[in-house]
């Protein structure tokens, strides 16, 4: 349980009232005989906004599937916003409505236009009315620049104008947090920006954030702190520009060498 | 010649046959709403976490896909009795046609379920849906679009398959034409029954075919926009779905 990042909150483990977002504690997840995450802790407070990076392979998209629930744990606790994600009371669907995640390929829904995309969770899981999540909904499109794509399809969008939809979907449920797990990875160089703009605005608006990226630049830009992962744990953290500038690990160093 | 076309007789039978075919369709299109549901529901099953129940539904595939109708048409109408259950012809028919392809929608329901990317759960499940609700409105959408060519197919096998019905007397058009036939002494009223066979499956295997081509059409880049991969896609079509055991542990 590593406390040395949140000396200004109340003693372990969180208790809702603190702002303590996210809390992994000793998280252990193998798959067969392939152990991914080794012992992972990691805690994410309001507002903040953690940059992930690591080679590929070693345990970043598994982790953030961990903090929603998508792969079940073998051992270890994941705590949002106080409550056990696996305790007996849990009800894990509830907790995911307050955790947003924008994925590498999108996965938008190819039958819905942007728009249907966008409604489709607050109207299904929260209930909300029709005409309330539409409201929602092209509130939302306009904030990710796409007002005028509401009717589109997802195939009749660029890789950046979808994965923005992915982003206004996510906030449809208005999480408490956020998931990037490399969001633009699978992008053209010259979209890659639009979709990072979104983000940082997101940042700026005071989301919390959790952002698996290869953009060193957002890292120093907009990351409040820089996680480094190898192999299954956390190998290095710190504040992103002195941990860019000057790393201590030396699998940091060699990792930084390679992407800078 | 006249063995099997005579204008008199030809007449007479397409009178009769066309006569029989309310009762055709009716038991073609109850089994076919009791075959696709019970199909959707086994593949459900199939795909669920529960594995005892998994297990229950494989097996059961297994078995339907491995019986002849025939013999489940005998079964239900001259064996049941035995145990004291009595159905009537049309029953008899329906429940056949349902138990048997039954198993095969189900197998032609999962490969389709299987086929849509499992980042589409992923997304609808991030969102807070529950697995039931992800299943809904998310991947059966996608998954019935791409059921309709082979679930064509098989409504193409099963108009054939209506025929066998003429071994529990469902006064069907093959059961009629050879009753007709011993009364006339001629082939015509076969020729009849073949005419009319014809006239519903050979619109629909031209629908088929046709479904078939717009779909190698409409991916000149080789991957369809959805992310459904071709392999998984080529599965889904292949006329044979070879019964392949989910993966464990990765129930909705
Ligand atoms: N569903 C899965 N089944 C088996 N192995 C998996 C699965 N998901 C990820 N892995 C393995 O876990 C390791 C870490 O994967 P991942 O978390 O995706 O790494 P990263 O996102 O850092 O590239 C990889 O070796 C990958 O092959
Ligand atoms: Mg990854």
């Amino acid at each position: 349980m590593s406390s040395k990042f949140k000396d200004d909150v109340s003693p372990l483990p969180a208790v809702p009232g603190t702002n303590t977002m996210i809390e992994l504690v000793n998280v252990h997840k193998s798959f067969g005989h392939l152990d991914v995450l080794q012992g992972i802790n990691l805690t994410v407070t309001k507002g903040e906004v953690v940059v992930v990076i690591g080679p590929s392979g070693s345990g970043k998209s598994t982790m953030l599937r961990c903090i929603n629930g998508l792969e079940p744990i073998q051992k270890g606790k994941v705590i949002i916003e106080g409550e056990d994600l696996h305790g007996p009371r849990t009800d894990p669907n509830k907790i995911r409505q307050r955790i947003g995640m924008v994925f590498q390929s999108f996965n938008l829904f190819p039958h819905k236009n942007a728009l249907q995309n966008v409604m489709m969770a607050p109207m299904k899981v929260q209930r909300k009315s029709r005409a309330e999540a539409e409201r929602i909904a092209r509130d939302l499109l306009d904030q990710v620049g796409l007002a005028d794509k509401a009717q589109a399809l997802p195939e009749e969008l660029s890789g950046g104008q979808q994965q923005r939809v992915a982003i206004a979907r996510a906030l449809a449920m208005k999480p408490d947090m956020m998931l990037f797990d490399e969001v633009t990875s699978a992008l053209d160089p010259e979209l890659v920006a639009e979709v990072l703009g979104v983000m940082q605005s997101l940042a700026e608006s005071g989301m919390t954030m959790v952002v698996v990226t290869h953009e060193m630049g957002f890292a120093r830009e907009v990351g409040s702190r820089l996680i480094f992962m190898d192999g299954g744990v956390v190998v290095e953290e710190g504040d992103p520009r002195e941990m860019i500038a000057s790393p201590k690990e030396p699998r940091t160093q060699k990792f930084l060498s390679m992407v800078l | 010649m006249n063995a099997f076309f005579n204008g008199e007789i030809f007449k007479d039978s397409l009178w009769l046959l066309v006569q029989q075919l309310p009762i055709v369709i009716e038991v073609l299109v109850l089994g076919l709403i009791c075959a696709w549901t019970w199909g959707l529901i086994l593949s459900l099953i199939r795909l669920s976490r529960f594995r005892p129940l998994r297990y229950l539904a494989g097996a059961y595939i297994d078995v339907f896909r491995g019986l002849p109708l025939l013999l489940l048409f005998i079964f239900i109408y001259y064996g049941l009795p035995h145990a004291g259950i009595k159905l009537n012809e049309l029953t008899s028919g329906v429940l056949g046609l349902t138990l048997c392809y039954g198993a095969y929608s189900a197998e032609i329901f999962r490969a389709g379920i299987q086929a849509i990317p499992k980042g589409q759960t992923e997304a609808a499940r991030s969102l807070g849906m529950t697995g039931g609700q992800a299943m809904r409105y998310v991947i059966l959408p996608q998954a019935v679009k791409l059921v309709v060519p082979p679930l064509t197919n098989e409504f193409i096998a099963m108009i054939k398959d209506t025929a066998l019905m003429s071994v529990i007397s469902v006064p069907e058009l093959l059961f009629t034409a050879k009753e007709k036939m011993g009364v006339v002494a001629n082939s015509t009223p076969l020729t009849v029954a073949a005419l009319i066979y014809l006239a519903f499956t050979i619109p629909l295997i031209r629908i088929a075919a046709m479904m078939e081509n717009r779909r190698r059409k409409s991916k000149p880049g080789g991957k369809p926009p959805s992310g459904i991969t071709p392999e998984a896609e080529k599965k889904l079509f292949d006329s044979d779905i070879a019964g392949q055991v989910p993966k464990g542990g990765e129930g909705w």
